[in-house]
């Protein structure tokens, strides 16, 4: 796995300058591509009657957004750094879908995308489709916290939440990727309250004992890797247990896994990374189970 | 014969503008639409300059000017480019990839900053085609 390859989504109200530049700790990691995308909505300028489809204002949007773009390239090409860009016109996820097969990125950086209420009781939000049908890691910024500012090196400290599925061993594969760019990762897994609840006390502490053996098994491998991490053993709910181990630990990032599931699924079970990504007031990177 | 230009550039606007200064003095435009088709047809259509726009889809004009001069067969293809990009950045960009390891390359034959005049087109085109 490797990360040479970056698609960064700018609507520009929603992500800028200071969360590219964040980016660039990626570059110890390998990182030497970025390639930028703007989607106009297509509401911006569809047909108004007496007008028709609004040409001039098409050609408005795409001039500023081309201003923008030559303004961040400039310093990204100095760099040595290879950048294309792409501005494109019509609904964004499947704008970015498409971009990430043309232009074969390894991961889609984004900020938290919302529709409009009635949209998003059917469908939910456009952050919630774009985990849903991509196929390559998706990282997600949160312009809605308080400070509005993105930190220096959101890959600083990572908290990785593991649930031992399949979605976890491609996550661990994600975060050795990022060597270099990582200083330290705190690993904790979640242990559901109900569970230990419904089994004998000697079966928790065994259960328990497991947990801690493959969450040290998983730190290992970090640390072999010249990784400083740590492992973290918790029980209760395991979105607020991680957002609680990610406050305590002061990580930077979270870091998890996550299956694809269709619409339905993910609206009646949900899933703990769709809906920390929803949520959370760091940047989140959801790895899905099938990276191709 | 009438000399073959092949114009590197995304926006479609622009291609047009530019297709039309070529017909207009007598040159026969080629087209390409970023810069890894921008590759394509100057090995298969050998033209006689490159007009290279820098920020594109796929391949930037960095990456394809700097190809081109490293292809024994491409590298004497005269090159003018046509871009936002300012000057500056475009040098700069080159020294940075030659330090990554690769060969010193040469300056292009013009350098021109978007928005350009048509006359301002087709006397550098003429200067570099005669």
């Amino acid at each position: 796995m490797k990360i040479s390859k970056i698609l960064f989504v700018s609507e520009f109200e929603e992500l800028w300058l200071d969360a590219l530049q964040s980016l660039m700790a990626l570059r110890k990691a390998g990182m030497n591509n970025v390639v930028f995308l703007h989607v106009i909505s297509r509401d911006k300028v569809a047909m108004r009657r007496g007008a028709g489809y609004l040409k001039q204002e098409e050609r408005k949007l795409k001039e500023i957004a081309d201003i923008r773009f030559i303004d961040w390239a400039e310093t990204l090409f100095e760099e040595g750094m290879e950048v294309v860009a792409h501005i494109a016109i019509g609904n964004i996820v499947p704008k970015i879908l498409s971009v990430t097969e043309i232009e074969k990125v390894d991961l889609i950086v984004t900020a938290r995308r919302k529709r409009a209420k009635f949209e998003e009781l059917y469908s939910g939000s456009e952050t919630s489709e774009l985990l849903r049908r991509a196929d390559k890691p998706v990282l997600i910024y949160n312009y809605l916290s308080q400070s509005g500012k993105v930190g220096e090196n959101p890959f600083e400290r990572l908290l990785l939440g593991l649930d031992w599925s399949v979605s976890s061993e491609k996550v661990l594969d994600y975060v050795l990727a990022l060597k270099g760019a990582v200083k330290r990762v705190d690993i904790v897994h979640v242990m559901g309250e109900k569970d230990v609840a419904k089994i004998s006390k000697m079966e928790a502490q065994k259960l328990e004992r497991n947990n801690k053996k493959r969450l040290d098994e998983v730190c290992d491998i970090l640390v072999n890797e010249r990784f400083d991490a740590r492992p973290h053993l918790y029980i209760g709910n395991t979105e607020e247990q991680i957002e609680k181990g990610a406050s305590e630990h002061r990580a930077t990032m979270i870091v998890l896994g996550a299956k694809r599931r269709s619409i339905w699924k993910e609206k009646w079970s949900g899933s703990v990374a769709h809906s920390l990504a929803d949520k959370s007031e760091l940047p989140i990177l959801i790895v899905p189970t099938e990276v191709k | 014969m009438a000399k073959k230009v092949l114009n590197v550039e995304d926006d479609a606007d622009t291609r047009t503008f530019v297709t039309t200064v070529l017909e207009e003095n007598g040159y026969i435009p080629i087209m390409a639409i970023d810069g890894e088709e921008g590759m394509e047809k100057a090995r298969k259509e050998k033209p006689d300059l490159i007009l290279l726009d820098i920020l594109m889809p796929r391949e930037s004009g960095i990456k394809m000017y700097h190809e081109l001069k490293l292809d024994p067969n491409l590298k004497d293809i005269p090159v003018a480019m046509l871009s936002g990009v300012s000057k500056r950045t475009f040098l700069r960009s080159q020294a940075a990839l030659t330090e990554f390891g690769d060969e010193t390359v040469p300056e292009p034959q013009a350098y021109l900053e978007k928005p350009v005049e048509p006359e301002d087109l087709a006397e550098t085109l003429k200067k570099i085609l005669g």
